[in-house]
């Protein structure tokens, strides 16, 4: 098992945005964390990647219980993640970027740089390797985050809405991308409201509603059972259904 | 090839810039008090330049390099240059128990809590005995020997602060380009992407942290060294503090060379206006030095060096990389 | 209690009063645009020469100055705001602390050239010497800087917790964006920020200058109060810039009493840092 979280519950003040969920992740998964907006999937997330303590529960991570360890310790044991709006070096360039990350496993600057431009070429950012990172798009700015995170040579890669304000073809581009990186290896957690990212990518699906689990399976299952349906669309048109 | 021909010269220009100026007092002193400055500056620029913690209360670190070094001198007769090791010493164990609750802080907040604490320590000062209070302490009246630096002309002083200045550049361009650098500049962009990266955060902050007050504190102990006294407002004065920031950032924060392009706007305006007008007239021409730095603010809101900063290239066409073909 | 400590309580929150009004000036931009203002002190400090001027050029009291030093420094404020902090503001917080640090300069050094190094007072009897109240002695200018400080950080509070203009520069502080799809014009409500800010400050600057002596650098001092003041508060929160005034008056002038008066700005700024510590976003702040 590479992730556990067992009973997670994080609470802001009064309010559970997350109220009790336990979710684990095998070695190579492609695990799917879906729901409608504000139904605490990001708010999970960020339990798992250290960004928000849990209220309780415990998080274990390749078999260390990583509960109370800050987000740069997690990362370090193989944790790698994206945000939901991308949050790039901004003075650096492409190439520095993505040195950052290598810099976690390779010390030395000049090696960290040869690693960083490997990482890019693979994700597509060959070409604009010295650009400051600021002259990128959303798209491009997006992958960028992937090849910051993969040059830190992680076991897990979690991806928060890396698919939001993509244009249909982008979308389709960023799938392929995720199931090259997956196939190189490394286990995929991915945070989406699109269905149909989900669908054509993940192996296992975990349902949020209202900050608990509602559904979880397949993305075959999931997608025909009835309170995923009614959580997605809302009452009324299920009963039209 | 032209940039190594122009810094080459530069380099010549501040070998001999003393053999010029000979016998102009009011320039020889300059000189010094320009690479003093940029020490200061320098020094307060990896913290705040590189890694982005803007620092308004660096004087504390400056106020312990000149009373240790007066100190040693007051309390054990020794040469006050003596002094500089212990101010460095204790201005790391000093950055440590300041920055590891103040680093926490976020942006301006962090700037305030230094404020106060720079302003806590020059009113402790002034009311210690051992640091002379409110009047402060005096170096050798009459040299005892070389090492108390006491030199007719500022040239000596210049040379020294010269070798200072391009030590600690030579050692802030070698960590720009490790990975300290690195993790810095994250930590100013982004520290919560610098630490999903698993950059220790709060480490590399107190790093720098420390570095740069030890770097501030040198400073502190060559000026009482060059001006043999020092009393709670040249010492630990929020003024100290603000010239750091100012000078830094009026060249370009961040910049390995900012700092010393700030020190060689500031001094000779402030140096020349104390000189040559004093009194009411000074005022005028401190009117004339804000409005300068509000027009740089104003325009060149990065410091005059990025004016010679390549332009940031056309944005990358997004088309491309959108469908940026893999392998 | 003994009446001295009475006595004690009661001039420091009269200060605290004083202390809260010319921080919430500084807040007010603070939070409304993430700007701090280094030349806020010497705002404060144009605040006391228009009181002084206008004692010794009209003989006239706090009642003309008050209002005079009102539109001065909200003149001031609102061409600061066009001319230098707009442009600065979206910049690097270290371009935000060059201008305004410039500016500071500028104001200070101007003050200095015209009017000269020498302190200035007032003269005590401008606002009738003293009285006494059940045993503890009021100075009719610290009472009359205290309650209208007091009154004046209220109404601005209410200001901008109640009424239209109000919720339209909170939203411009949230969004500048949507508050400009919404009709509201962000510069204008920003350029209103100033003009309250520096109306509140010049307001402040007069009342000080009944009881405090004016000098072109004074305002180096009375910055660093408002800084620390509005820290402790929260930046942005008024009602926090009114608390920790009254706070850091009563803390300073207790322990000037208890322990002595070197050691008042001591004990302000250990309580500050430890507040800090507790409470990164300060008082009042949003986290």
């Amino acid at each position: 098992m590479l992730i556990e979280a067992h009973n997670v519950t994080k609470a802001f003040g009064a309010f559970k945005a997350v109220d009790d969920a336990s979710v684990t992740v095998e070695e190579g998964d492609i695990l799917g964390l879906i729901g409608p907006n504000g139904a605490g999937k990001s708010t999970f997330f960020n339990c798992l990647t250290g960004d928000l303590p849990v209220t309780s529960g415990r998080v274990s991570f390749a078999g260390h219980d990583v509960t109370r360890l800050p987000p740069e310790a997690r990362a370090r044991l193989g944790l790698a993640r994206t945000f939901q709006v991308p949050l790039t070096f901004e003075s650096m360039s492409v190439l520095d970027n993505a040195t950052i990350g290598a810099l976690l496993r390779h010390p030395n600057a000049r090696d960290a740089r040869a690693r960083a431009r490997d990482v890019l070429q693979r994700v597509g950012l060959g070409h604009v390797i010295d650009a400051p990172a600021k002259s990128l798009g959303t798209p491009g700015r997006k992958r960028l985050e992937i090849a910051r995170a993969l040059a830190s040579e992680p076991k897990a890669l979690l991806l928060d809405e890396a698919m939001a304000g993509l244009t249909p073809t982008e979308v389709r581009d960023a799938i392929e991308l995720v199931r090259r990186i997956h196939g190189d290896g490394i286990t995929i957690v991915i945070v989406e409201h699109l269905m149909e990212v989900i669908v054509s990518l993940a192996q296992r699906v975990v349902v949020f509603h209202q900050g608990r689990e509602i559904s979880r399976g397949t993305p075959r299952e999931v997608t025909s059972d009835p309170k995923v349906i009614e959580a997605y669309l809302g009452r009324r048109k299920v009963r039209h259904a | 090839m032209n940039r190594y021909l122009f810094f080459g010269a530069l380099v010549v220009l501040a070998l001999v810039y003393p053999l010029l100026v000979q016998g102009i007092p009011v320039w020889e002193r300059m000189g010094a008090l320009v690479l003093l400055a940029a020490i200061g500056a320098s020094a307060w620029n990896i913290v705040g330049g590189y890694a982005g913690q803007v620092s308004v209360g660096h004087a504390v670190f400056f106020g312990f390099g000149a009373y240790a070094a007066v100190v040693v001198y007051t309390h054990l007769g020794w040469p006050p240059i003596a002094g500089a090791p212990l101010g460095m010493l204790l201005s790391v164990i000093l950055a440590a128990v300041i920055g590891v609750p103040t680093l926490r802080l976020s942006g301006h907040y962090f700037s305030m809590a230094t404020i106060a604490v720079g302003e806590l320590v020059r009113v402790l000062s002034s009311t210690s005995d051992f640091l002379g209070g409110a009047q402060g302490l005096g170096g050798p009246a009459m040299p005892r020997s070389v090492f108390d630096l006491s030199f007719l002309s500022a040239t000596p002083f210049y040379y020294i602060f010269l070798a200072v200045l391009a030590f600690l550049l030579g050692l802030t361009w070698w960590i720009e380009r490790a990975r300290m650098g690195f993790y810095l500049r994250a930590i100013k962009d982004s520290e919560r992407a610098a630490r999903a990266l698993g950059v220790s955060s709060g480490r590399y902050k107190l790093y720098a942290y420390m570095l740069s007050g030890a770097f501030t504190s040198l400073a502190g102990s060559l000026y009482l060294c060059m001006f043999g006294f020092v009393d709670p407002e040249s010492g630990f004065g929020i003024l100290i503090s603000v010239k750091m920031v100012v000078m830094a950032a009026l060249g370009g924060a961040g910049n390995l060379f900012g700092p010393l392009v700030g020190a060689l706007i500031l001094v000779p305006l402030e140096e020349l206006s104390n000189s040559y007008l004093g009194g009411r007239g000074a005022g005028l021409t401190f009117v004339v030095y804000g409005a300068i730095i509000v027009i740089i603010a104003r325009f060149l809101p990065s410091g005059l060096l990025s004016l010679f900063r390549p332009r940031p290239s056309k944005p990358a066409p997004k088309s491309e990389i959108a469908s940026g073909h893999a392998d | 209690m003994s009446f001295t400590l009475v006595q004690v309580i009661v001039s420091g929150l009269l200060l605290g009063a004083v202390y809260a009004l010319f921080a919430s000036g500084l807040t007010l931009v603070w939070g409304m645009m993430n700007v701090v203002n280094f030349a806020h002190g010497d705002f404060v400090m144009l605040g006391m020469y228009t009181a002084v001027v206008i004692w010794t050029a009209l003989g006239g009291g706090p009642f003309a100055s008050v209002p005079a030093a009102a539109i001065l420094i909200a003149t001031l404020g609102v061409l600061s705001y066009f001319l230098l902090v707009r442009h600065i503001m979206r910049g690097p917080m270290l371009a935000q602390i060059l201008g305004t640090f410039g500016l500071a300069l500028f104001l200070r050094y101007a003050a200095f050239w015209y009017f000269g190094a020498d302190f200035k007072t007032l003269p005590d009897t401008l606002v009738g010497g003293s009285f006494t109240l059940g045993g503890v002695r009021f100075e009719g200018a610290r009472m009359l800087a205290g309650v209208g400080g007091l009154a004046i950080t209220l109404l601005l509070h209410v200001i901008l917790t109640r009424t239209a203009m109000g919720s339209r520069m909170l939203a411009v502080s949230e969004d500048p964006v949507a508050a400009q799809l919404m009709g509201i014009r962000p510069q204008r409500m920003q350029a209103v920020a100033w003009a309250m800010a520096g109306a509140a400050t010049g307001i402040a600057g007069a009342l000080i200058a009944t009881f405090f002596y004016t000098s072109p650098t004074v305002g180096e001092t009375l910055a660093i109060i408002a800084f620390v003041t509005v820290s402790f508060g929260g930046f942005g929160s008024v009602l926090g810039a009114l608390v920790a005034g009254l706070i850091i008056g009563v803390v300073e002038s207790v322990s000037a009493y208890l322990i002595g008066p070197v050691y008042k700005d001591v004990i302000v700024y250990v309580l500050f840092v430890l507040v800090l510590w507790f409470r990164p976003q300060g008082l009042m702040g949003k986290a």
